[in-house]
């Protein structure tokens, strides 16, 4: 099979180095506006609403008795979700050796990581005493009562935990490498910081091996983790006895819509930093194709359990279930949100069928904006259209965002923003070694 | 080394029970008579001075952030003038399978020896997850710091706990209660007399509507009550095994008419 | 404190062709740098590396899923809080505990693995060219003083760009 090539292939290896060295040290007026926004975005609508919560109680949020998950939990969701594709993606296109994702692959488990850690962040902001955070991680302790392993929630400690330290370990084990190289190329407090975490690299033959054989193990362990995450989120839901929340389809239904939205959070993502980072040789329409291709696939999936749970839900007649579907699909304001969602997640997509418009930078942006939108759509008319709607037709209550839920929405997205600004000035974004490798390795003769 | 494996095989195969006790030391039960409710209200008042909970006022009434432990559920049917009003009390179930106590990942909630659904305050971090997976709905969030004005805060039940701004709370079925009976009947070295506990909810009824008793004493009025054919419980296609039990209305016509049918 | 000569080559396939040579004359401490990892390529000549790391794995995956069931179902033991009429020992939620447990625990030991066998962090100034991150793949083979310019001409004669003669530490 000939050698498949996804960049131009007159690229040197030493162009490679001054490319990525060159988005880490220069940058211009644009950049520190666009990192003071974000940070003034997290203290702002983040941190200082979070702050007055705290405070004030959660009775500042639209939460009330029968919908006590909100917006909050909508994000929760919504993160681990985009969180979803950075790792498993590279993870499995690591171990099918698939030659695509080497220029991708380190800003999509970036991406992992800051998702997790802002999803993370709004199980805090959700708990009604914050300041006992630690009640929930096992400790050993003198009253002898540690945490109810049966609780679904203690899953989530768990599964989150390990994730976010796997992935951690997975993004800064896999740049090691690229991190050596830097060293050699920066002067000055950078020279300081990457010798340090390059934890001297030198790239002998030995250290090579190693790195291969850990980072395949990494690999291996991190697919069925993936999988598990965002079952045992959906399993948030799903272990209630609420209709509409429990279902069997949820977690694998968790599953597809979470690597749809990480998927659609690459696309997303890809166009912005190929843009601004000035990058548009390594990360081609080639790429776009191929991601455009996984997102068909995954709206596909997506669209089958949604007609699914309708498919049952109208056989199965139950007047629980019923009401809930009848409360999402045909009740305004949420019919309009449920049928925006069909057209961004399942219509829209449907245009990456042709091949002109997956290679089309713009129509990629435009189709997964679309399905990020959908996607949080969707998890918040699961929890929006589930509780209101419970078994006693007495307690039943609509639910809207307060004032500082939605800041706090915003905010977390300028979280997200600010961090992958520290991130793409402060480790390379480019997997150096592996855009070297689709290159391909420099032989005197020809017909290796 | 035999004894000691021993030990632990029966250890084991008692943690392999479901629900753990093999039986309760009193199954404390309620049986409400729908047919003797007048939806009168007298147990929420009465709720609301034993155990301490606050009022929360117009507005946060509105928003549906009333705390009240126990409530009268009204069900309005039909156009006037024929109308139909059917209500019924709710409180905490207690279920034997509650779907609150599996949720909780802090152990703030748990069945205790009584058979009664526990929930411990200091313990609570908040995750709302009970309230979620309550069936019932009869879970309680303490969405401020709730202040009681001078000289209401002299009014305040010394037996009770005055929760916290972020925990949750839920019906007791007077604990308190319980434990004074409970602690009278030891230092008097006999079991607990029936009707010796009554709830706040239970003692002010004025009909006579709800009864308190140990399921697990035959002799009990709630035993006998139970046994009606009228009785049913809240939701029991969902098999949380409630301990509350429901006493069918009858109308004159034979119909029933609980809010169910 | 030994002599050790470093060439500098362009080409994978000189590299590896002066590094057969010099294994094939007896010089058996030869090292590679490389920009890249050259998995098969270098297998045929330095020979084939075991992967120790799985065992690290597999004991990490075994050690975690006790933890995980230990802690699950110990802590439990512990303080006996019966809840939702279930079991204290209930098989399903502790599968999923042990489950994560198993990963996290599998991830730690394979790090750990790494970390012992690929011998790092190292931060001792050890013999580094700094253009091996770029575009150079380096052969660094330790010599007795005799032999210092055998190596180098076999070095020259192979294609090397530059030959280095440094000191080891």
């Amino acid at each position: 099979m000939a050698h498949q090539q996804h960049m131009k292939s007159d690229i040197s290896y030493r162009e490679v180095n001054e490319d990525v060295v060159r988005t880490m040290t220069k940058s211009g007026v644009g950049y520190y506006i666009a990192l003071f926004l974000s940070i003034a975005g997290v203290v702002f609508l983040w941190w200082l609403p979070w702050a007055y919560q705290i405070y004030t109680g959660q009775g500042v949020t639209g939460l009330q008795t029968p919908v006590f998950w909100g917006i909050y939990l909508t994000n929760f969701i919504f993160w681990i979700g985009i969180s979803h594709s950075g790792t498993l993606l590279s993870a499995i296109l690591f171990i099918t050796q698939t030659p695509w994702r080497r220029s991708i692959y380190r800003s999509a488990e970036a991406m992992t990581f800051f998702s997790v850690l802002t999803a993370a962040v709004f199980v805090f902001v959700h708990m009604g005493r914050p300041w006992n955070f630690y009640w929930t991680m096992p400790y050993p302790n003198q009253r002898q009562i540690w945490l109810n392993f049966q609780s679904p929630l203690m899953f989530d400690v768990f599964a989150i935990s390990t994730y976010m330290t796997a992935s951690m370990i997975f993004l800064y084990f896999g740049s090691i490498p690229d991190l050596a190289a830097v060293r050699d190329r920066v002067t000055g407090w950078r020279k300081e910081l990457y010798g340090a975490l390059s934890l001297g690299w030198r790239g002998t033959d030995a250290e090579w091996h190693w790195l291969n054989k850990a980072y395949t193990f990494f690999a291996v362990l991190i697919i069925p983790l993936a999988v598990s995450v965002h079952s045992i989120v959906s399993w948030d839901f799903a272990l209630s006895k609420v209709p509409g929340l429990n279902k069997t389809i949820f977690a694998p239904y968790f599953v597809v819509g979470a690597i749809y939205s990480g998927s659609a959070g690459i696309v997303t993502l890809m166009v912005i930093l190929r843009k601004t980072l000035r990058i548009e040789k390594y990360i081609t329409t080639n790429h776009f194709d191929k991601l455009g291709m996984l997102l068909l696939v995954m709206s596909l999936l997506w669209s089958y359990i949604n007609v699914l749970e309708v498919f049952t839900g109208w056989y199965a007649d139950t007047s629980f279930e019923n009401e809930a579907l009848k409360y999402r699909m045909f009740t305004p304001p949420y019919s309009y949100m449920f049928w925006l969602m069909i057209f961004t997640n399942t219509l829209m997509p449907l245009l990456l069928i042709f091949r002109k418009l997956r290679a089309s930078i713009l129509i990629s942006l435009i189709v997964s904006l679309g399905i990020n939108v959908g996607m949080w759509i969707e998890r918040y008319l699961i929890i929006t259209t589930s509780l209101p709607r419970k078994f006693l037709p007495y307690m039943w209550h609509d639910y809207s965002p307060s004032l500082t839920e939605i800041s706090m929405t915003i905010g977390s997205f300028s979280f997200f923003v600010m961090l992958f600004l520290l991130f793409i000035k402060l480790w390379p974004s480019v997997s150096i070694y592996e855009v070297k490798e689709d290159i391909g390795i420099p032989m005197k003769k020809e017909g290796h | 080394m035999g004894k000691f494996l021993d030990k632990i095989l029966e250890r084991f195969k008692i943690y392999r029970i479901p629900g753990y006790y093999e039986k309760y030391d009193h199954k404390w039960t309620m049986v409400i008579d729908l047919d003797r409710c007048n939806g009168c209200e007298a147990c929420v008042v009465a709720c609301n001075a034993e155990n301490n909970v606050p009022v929360v006022g117009k507005e946060e009434c509105g928003n549906k952030r009333t705390l009240n432990w126990i409530r009268i559920e009204r069900y309005v049917e039909g156009e006037y003038p024929n109308v139909k009003v059917k209500f019924i009390p709710i409180m905490c179930q207690h279920c034997g399978k509650a779907p609150c106590e599996t949720a909780c990942p802090v152990y703030a909630t748990y069945h205790n020896q009584d058979g009664l659904n526990v929930q411990v305050y200091n313990r609570c971090v908040g995750t709302f997850t009970c309230a979620t997976y309550c069936p019932y709905d009869v879970r309680r969030f303490n969405w401020f710091t709730y202040k009681r004005d001078e000289p209401l805060n002299q009014q305040l039940n010394p037996d009770v706990t005055v929760r916290e701004m972020g925990v949750m709370e839920k019906c007791t079925f007077c604990i308190q209660r319980i434990r004074a009976a409970k602690d009278r009947a030891k230092d008097e070295n006999r079991s607990i007399r029936d009707g010796e506990v009554q709830p706040a909810c239970v003692q002010s009824c004025p009909t006579g509507a709800m009864t308190f008793g140990d399921m697990n004493d035959p002799d009990s009025k709630v035993f006998k009550l139970a046994k009606s054919q009228r009785k049913y419980k809240l939701l029991e296609e969902l098999n949380a095994d409630p301990s509350v039990i429901y006493l069918k209305r009858v109308m004159k016509d034979g119909s029933s008419a609980t809010h169910e049918e | 404190m030994g002599k050790a000569v470093l060439g500098l080559f362009t080409y994978v396939d000189d590299m590896l062709a002066a590094a057969d040579k010099l294994k094939k004359s007896g010089f058996s401490d030869v090292t590679i740098f490389s920009p890249i990892p050259l998995g098969h390529e270098i297998e045929h000549v330095l020979g084939e590396r075991k992967n120790y790391v799985k065992y690290f794995t597999f004991l990490g995956g075994f050690t975690g899923f006790f933890v995980g069931t230990l802690l699950a179902l110990g802590t439990a033991a512990l303080y006996v809080l019966p809840r939702g009429g279930r079991a204290i020992f209930a098989v399903t939620p502790t599968v999923i505990i042990s489950y994560e447990t198993t990963i996290l625990f599998g991830v730690f030991f394979t790090l750990m693995g790494f970390v012992l066998f690929a011998k790092l962090p190292s931060y001792k100034k050890k013999i580094y060219d700094p253009e091996v991150s770029i575009d150079s793949f380096g052969l660094l083979v330790d010599v007795s003083e005799a032999d210092i310019n055998d190596v180098t001409k076999t070095l020259k004669e192979s294609g090397a760009n530059e030959v280095k003669t440094v000191e080891e530490k």
